[in-house]
């Protein structure tokens, strides 16, 4: 399995995700940076304490994985049924069964480690802002990152497992714009934010989801070997 | 005799129309066996089905005296295959993609790249991506990643479409050449009568899904017959001539200004003397050989001979 991931990463150049991913941590960064600094010139309180700006932080970036994860999911698997090259895949002497969970799993661990790691890039960033412009009014307490880090941890992992349910919609009919929109649809579920309200803190949204996402993965690859590839 | 590809009551049905229907096919071991049929008779469908990527809906394939199932994937590490459209990753250059291929194929030999691109011929594409090929060139990169791995079958549908007429007679050399030395037993399907004519050991002829006939090359080179052909410039007097004057009656009128004469008894000069004789112009003469391309199109007009 790990050399089939390791093929596959080589195959479809993750290397240039993972640097556009860094770009996309940076202009979350700035965005973040440039809202604390209009809104400090203009003398408006933006963030009432370090929960609040940390979970914003941490919506933006879920939003953005699940997006990216919806762009991977049509490069690695959607686009692979559409140019056919399937059916070169689908000769090899490799269940397939093993190739389909190889790119999901990339997907999946993709979303989570990056999740992850942009929040402690951006979050990281915000704080050294706020050393020097101070932006929030109340000092970042240990307990309350270790609060918030546990929560990024559980959302990353909600998150990735339902960053797969685009496939579902996307390989009705092969189409990358289709799983792109859909995971639009998946963000308007679990990023909006009504003063405060998110769906999200609902527990019960974002663990459904997930476990919507982990059948999607199952039932795309449950009845593959005796599916015909092509028609 | 060993048969590396069987099939026994193959049948495949697309929406309630049955594109395949009841073929028992037989390779043998070291042959080449050279599939004929008017397109959207069913050979890429069969091929789809021998490679796993379609299902049958009924009957079996038996590959390499195994049964072939849905987990069957130690075999397909066996063989080499082109089916229809030769499809790379477009991204990658010529030798990433076959570096892919070993990879997933578990083949691991440094040489075997670039003694594949030797073998088709194909230069100076090192840093060329894919996307940029011309349809020969891809068609031949999908030979090269057919044969690299060294398969013991080869399927290879249309495999020299797109190749000029260099390349094809390059590429048949090449399928002679693996067939003698290495014994690869190559299936391999065209619409192009005369190149299957030139390579097949065997061939099968497959019309609305149904195999109507499986042969040796041999028996229909056996079977074909010398006969002389004249374009003239009045089907009907000629026709006249050759029944009551002749007394020919074993020829063929192909079109209204073509005709086949089949019978040897009377000489080439003295037909052509008579016509002449009687006013008729003729074009142009001919002695021929029956080919395949005869054979196939008797054998899908339903063997009805006009006369």
């Amino acid at each position: 399995m790990l050399k089939l991931i390791k093929l596959e990463m080589k195959k479809f150049k993750m290397g240039g995700y993972v640097r556009s991913s860094l770009i996309t941590n940076v202009i979350i960064l700035g965005v973040i940076c440039l809202i604390s600094y209009v809104e400090n010139l203009e003398g408006a309180v933006v963030f009432e304490d370090y929960a609040v700006a940390l979970q914003l932080i941490e919506t933006i970036i879920r939003a953005t994985f699940i997006i990216f994860a919806a762009v991977l999911i049509s490069r690695l698997v959607i686009n692979e049924y559409k140019n056919k090259s399937i059916t070169v895949l689908f000769m090899y002497p490799i269940n397939r069964k093993s190739l389909i969970i190889a790119k999901l799993l990339i997907v999946v661990i993709f979303t989570f480690v990056n999740i992850v790691a942009a929040n402690i890039f951006v979050g990281g960033g915000f704080y050294l802002l706020d050393q020097f412009a101070q932006i929030v009014p109340d000092q970042l307490t240990l307990s309350g990152l270790g609060k918030h880090s546990a929560s990024v941890v559980m959302n990353a992992l909600a998150t990735s497992c339902m960053s797969l349910i685009p496939l579902y919609f996307g390989m009705r009919k092969f189409s990358g714009s289709t799983t792109i929109i859909s995971s639009i649809f998946i963000v308007l579920i679990v990023c909006q934010d009504m003063n405060g309200f998110t769906l999200n803190s609902i527990v019960f949204v974002p663990i459904t989801l997930a476990v919507i996402g982990a059948i999607t993965a199952y039932l795309a690859i449950r009845n593959i070997e005796n599916k015909d590839v092509i028609h | 005799m060993t048969y590396i590809v069987r099939t026994t009551q193959l049948t495949k049905t697309y929406m309630g129309k049955e594109v395949v229907s009841n073929v028992n096919m037989n390779i043998k071991k070291g042959e080449i066996y050279g599939f004929l049929g008017p397109n959207g008779a069913g050979k890429t469908t069969i091929m789809r089905m021998i490679t796993n990527l379609v299902k049958p809906t009924g009957g079996e394939i038996e590959l390499f005296g195994e049964k072939l199932t849905n987990h069957s994937y130690h075999l397909l590490g066996r063989m080499g295959t082109i089916i229809e459209y030769p499809i790379f990753y477009e991204k990658l250059t010529a030798k990433k993609n076959l570096e892919f291929h070993c990879e997933y194929m578990g083949f691991h030999e440094s040489k075997a790249i670039d003694e594949a691109l030797d073998l088709v011929h194909l230069k100076n594409v090192d840093d060329k991506l894919v996307k940029e090929f011309s349809l020969g060139m891809k068609q031949r990169l999908g030979i090269a990643r057919a044969i690299i791995t060294k398969p013991e079958l080869l399927i290879l549908d249309e495999p020299i479409n797109g190749l000029d007429p260099v390349g094809i007679k390059e590429i048949r050399d090449l399928f002679k050449l693996l067939s003698a030395e290495y014994g690869v037993t190559i299936l391999i399907s065209s619409h192009i009568l005369g190149e299957i004519e030139q390579i097949a050991d065997t061939i099968g002829v497959i019309n609305h899904g149904k195999l109507i006939e499986e042969v040796a090359m041999e028996q229909i080179r056996e079977k074909n017959t010398e006969f002389i052909e004249f374009v003239t410039n009045d089907c009907r007097k000629s026709v006249f001539v050759l029944e009551h004057i002749l007394k020919i009656t074993n020829f063929r009128v192909i079109d209204n200004r073509l005709i086949r004469v089949y019978d040897s008894s009377v000489p080439q000069s003295e037909i052509t003397k008579t016509f002449v004789l009687n006013d008729i112009i003729i074009e142009s003469i001919h002695k021929k050989n029956s080919s395949l391309e005869d054979h196939f199109l008797t054998l899908l007009n339903g063997g009805g001979i006009s006369a």
